[in-house]
């Protein structure tokens, strides 16, 4: 089982670990609303070592990842990011990717639903050794910064600078005699950074960051938040509705592909899917506050007849209910209306438009800071 | 969010959805056409963001869009109101209920 460069700072900091597709993950460190609290209303740090980092040359990058991913990667401007994913010949989803155009280089991360070996072998399969592609994931490590004040704490560390990055950025900064790459990314919804740094400097930086984030009443997260935090920010997790529903179609995930490039894993099946109409849509929704039955496989019915199915759930702590993401007909894929769960005779149940919350960041504009 | 303490006959399942299918394909496409994005209306995704992730539109896009509802459903976005932004459906729920406001939603 693969470990985290952080694995000793993590146990010390009281982390219950869990496997998944053979990586160990931190779960979480304390309850939920209080890592869930730490993010919305001040900042929270969990290691992202568990996704897969690469290191491709930009010159022979470029056709490399353009043949694999859905987006085009040739469109990405020097210092951007661009938000993808990696699918097999189905079409269906195998990872969530950044890929970074960043002086002379591209970084690749990937949140994979496949477990190390399978991944490398699909990358080796699509030419990795010829397009120069190096693995950083075994002397690096990946940690994310998210919330309301996680900017604070990133201008801490390196400089005003870092208010004047646009979302989807990437910028390398000096620390302690090293380099750390920075992504401006962040998929819950307030202030996001991830930081990417050689597993020399990861004990150091990991404390300084630790420090700076407790003084702003921050704390150590798990993956258990921030897969809350996600679907309440309506952002996509592959480890959630993305590994249950597969087809990134259904999943409303149009914007990560370009439909007009030559070719990327599973373009033929995509390109079928889309011709042939879509058939079911996933949509938002939510139970009256006190309802637990939000479960996930749980049946959505209109009258006697199954609708839809329940694909992703979590406590909404700001709207006080559980919510979720199911998926329906197209012609019933609608916010706004009203069903009940499981039986003609159980909960009601209501879709509604994501994201449901309005986050503490968006009222802020680093830029003029 | 409204109470969901009951639920919806078929009948008003359809009424609500007529309803809001108008306003989505006429903001889709709407969208589309002024952004020159490369999609089909099909291809856009009612909760995908507007701004930053999903479709990644900038702040003069942000403008653009405010043109577009304004143009299309003659109805004004109030300044820094940047709640209804961030999706296709917050947008479309901003419109029916400003219509609903009007008296002119049926």
């Amino acid at each position: 089982m693969r470990r985290s460069p952080f694995q000793a700072q993590l146990a010390a900091g009281g982390a219950a670990f869990r496997e998944r597709y053979g990586i160990e993950v931190v779960s979480h460190f304390a309850d939920r609303p209080t890592e869930y609290a730490a993010v919305r209303d001040a900042v929270g740090l969990t290691d992202f070592s568990f996704v897969r980092t690469f290191r491709l040359p930009e010159e022979k990058g470029i056709d490399f990842l353009d043949g694999l991913l859905a987006g085009n990667v040739a469109k990405i401007r020097y210092g951007r990011l661009l938000h993808t994913f990696l699918a097999d010949e189905h079409g269906h989803l195998l990872g969530d990717c950044y890929v970074a155009n960043n002086d002379q280089e591209f970084v690749f991360l990937c949140e994979s639903i496949l477990p190390d070996g399978p991944l490398d072998a699909l990358l080796q399969a699509a030419g990795a050794a010829e397009a120069g592609l190096t693995d950083l994931t075994a002397d690096h490590g990946l940690l994310s910064l998210d919330g309301f004040k996680a900017w604070e704490v990133a201008k801490t560390l390196f400089g005003a600078d870092v208010l004047g990055l646009p979302y989807l950025s990437i910028e390398t900064y000096p620390f302690a005699g090293g380099s750390v790459r920075l992504f401006r990314a962040g998929k819950t919804s307030e202030f996001g950074y991830l930081l990417l740094m050689p597993r020399a400097l990861a004990p150091a930086l990991f404390d300084a960051l630790q420090t700076e984030v407790g003084k702003r009443g921050g704390r150590l997260c798990g993956v258990d938040a921030h897969d809350d935090l996600r679907l309440e920010g309506r952002f996509f997790n592959i480890h959630s509705e993305g590994r249950r529903v597969q087809d990134p179609l259904v999943l409303g995930l149009q914007w990560m592909i370009d439909f007009d490039k030559e070719s990327f894993h599973g373009a033929e099946a995509l390109r079928q899917r889309r011709a042939a109409g879509l058939k079911r849509k996933v949509v938002g929704v939510a139970v009256e506050p006190g309802i637990e039955a939000l479960e996930i496989g749980a049946r959505i019915c209109h009258g006697d007849r199954p609708v839809g199915e329940v694909v992703a759930s979590c406590r909404s702590f700001v709207l006080d209910r559980r919510i979720g993401l199911a998926v329906f007909p197209v012609e019933l894929a609608f916010s706004g209306l009203s069903f009940r769960l499981a039986t003609p005779a159980g909960p009601a149940v209501q879709t509604l438009s994501m994201p449901p919350i309005m986050p503490k960041s968006l009222g802020v504009k680093l830029d003029e800071m | 969010m409204g109470s969901a303490s009951s639920v919806l006959t078929t009948h008003e399942i359809q009424v609500k959805i007529e309803r809001r299918s108008r306003v989505i394909r006429t903001f889709k496409e709407e969208l589309i056409r002024r952004l020159n994005l490369p999609f089909t209306p099909e291809d856009l995704h009612e909760d995908v963001s507007l701004l930053g992730s999903g479709l990644g539109l900038d702040s003069l896009d942000a403008l653009e869009i405010v043109l577009c509802i304004e143009g299309c459903f003659q109805i004004k976005i109030p300044d820094q109101n940047v709640s209804v932004l961030r999706s296709i459906n917050t947008v479309v729920d901003f419109v029916l209920l400003e219509q609903d406001r009007k008296g002119g939603g049926a």
